[in-house]
């Protein structure tokens, strides 16, 4: 935790916060927004996630190279972008 | 019956593909039969059309990538009927252009003098102008030179022509910037999920070498690479350059270069629409006055039997 490495205070630090306020860290690096938030998505739409794996798995053994899981795929991205859209501006300057 | 024929050949399609051969002796087979058989002749050829139109209709649907994946909507500020652009993003945006897009993409219908007022001041965009070089002429001497850049002159073209374009760039061209939010469905939304879309192709598909995979490109294979990499501008402000911020800013300038008119045209909009709304209740309020005499007649008829 970075209570243990920046010295004891009475002050509670919010992680994005204490990042800049780290003596020497002023270039750390910045987390894109929208990978953190599909990320957090990503819980929210197991059931296309799901599908997709299945998907995976069904042409695993195919060789005619003319299988392919595109429809699963957009239907997870689909769901995760719903959930982002909504969120992602709020985060943004 | 003629509705019935229709059904029975539509239910003979949706069963097996062999619908077509069976339209066609269906068609033979009653127009040459009957006497009066034009009336035949019609419901066949409604049926043929049906028939075609499903036929399209099951191969245009069956591959989700020719279209692209759905864009989502995000709530850009600059969206309400009274909003006006975040300025400051136009800033960053054009930031983001210069120093990531430029070197592909022209914007050849912007000129510098349209960003004064807009994102930079007057002597920021001079500064800006005159560290291009233009061609210019040609002088007394009937030779072009080549002088700084002023307010009045576009923005520079990374090529001379849309050959050299698609040379340096594998065939593909990188269109030009100035419109693309209004030359593309969905602009806005389009172009940020596109420029911060870019992953890994699913189970099964794969892209050749010199594409890219992007899900939000009609076809999936694109021949742009990912662009917008965390941390590849350094704002002038000071805002962290993420991906998604740099899309957000950059897609904020197209918006703006594209409609640069947008805050002026909302403002009116509103004025007029709330004129001419008043003016509509005057003018029915008049009309009703003026037609109340005739309304109001009461007319007798006086029968004498």
């Amino acid at each position: 935790m970075l209570q243990d490495i920046i010295p004891h205070r009475h002050i509670r630090y919010r992680t994005d916060q204490a990042a800049t306020l780290l003596i020497g860290r002023a270039d750390e690096e910045p987390v894109d927004q929208k990978k953190t938030l599909e990320n957090i998505c990503q819980s929210g739409c197991a059931k296309p996630k799901h599908g997709y794996e299945e998907c995976v798995k069904r042409i695993s053994g195919d060789d005619t190279g003319t299988k392919h899981c595109t429809g699963q795929y957009f239907d997870y991205l689909t769901c995760v972008d719903k959930c982002v859209a909504p969120k992602l501006f709020a985060k943004l300057k | 019956m003629a509705g019935g024929l229709i059904h029975q050949v539509l239910r003979r399609k949706l069963q097996s593909q062999s619908a077509v051969q069976a339209l066609s002796c269906f068609t033979s087979r009653k127009a040459n039969d009957d006497a009066g058989s034009a009336g035949m002749r019609t419901v066949a050829l409604l049926g043929a059309g049906a028939t075609g139109l499903l036929g399209f209709a099951t191969v245009a649907s069956a591959d989700e990538a020719e279209h692209g994946l759905g864009v989502p909507n995000y709530p850009w500020p600059h969206q309400g009927i009274l909003s006006s652009y975040d300025h400051a993003s136009i800033r960053r945006g054009h930031q983001v252009y210069q120093q990531v897009c430029a070197s592909c993409h022209s914007m050849s219908l912007i000129s510098y003098r349209d960003l004064v007022g807009v994102a930079y001041t007057e002597e920021e965009t001079k500064a800006m102008a005159a560290e291009i070089e233009v061609v210019d002429g040609p002088n007394d001497e009937g030779e072009m030179f080549t002088r700084p850049g002023k307010l009045s002159d576009r923005f520079p073209q990374p090529y001379s022509n849309e050959q050299a374009a698609r040379f340096a760039n594998g065939g593909a061209y990188p269109p030009d910037l100035s419109l693309i939010t209004k030359a593309r469905h969905n602009g806005q939304n389009y172009v940020f999920a596109l420029l911060t879309g870019y992953r890994d192709p699913p189970a099964g598909v794969t892209i050749r070498e010199g594409l890219h995979y992007n899900p939000y490109f009609p076809g999936g294979a694109i021949a742009m690479p990912k662009m917008l990499i965390d941390g590849a501008v350094e704002y002038e402000d000071g805002t962290p350059a993420t991906e998604a911020q740099m899309g957000k800013d950059v897609v904020t300038f197209l918006s703006w270069a594209a409609e640069p008119e947008m805050e002026e045209r909302k403002l009116m909009g509103f004025k007029w629409i709330f004129v001419l709304s008043l003016a509509l209740l005057q003018a029915g309020y008049y009309r009703r006055l003026r037609w109340s005499v005739l309304k109001s007649r009461k007319l007798v008829l006086d029968v004498v039997n």
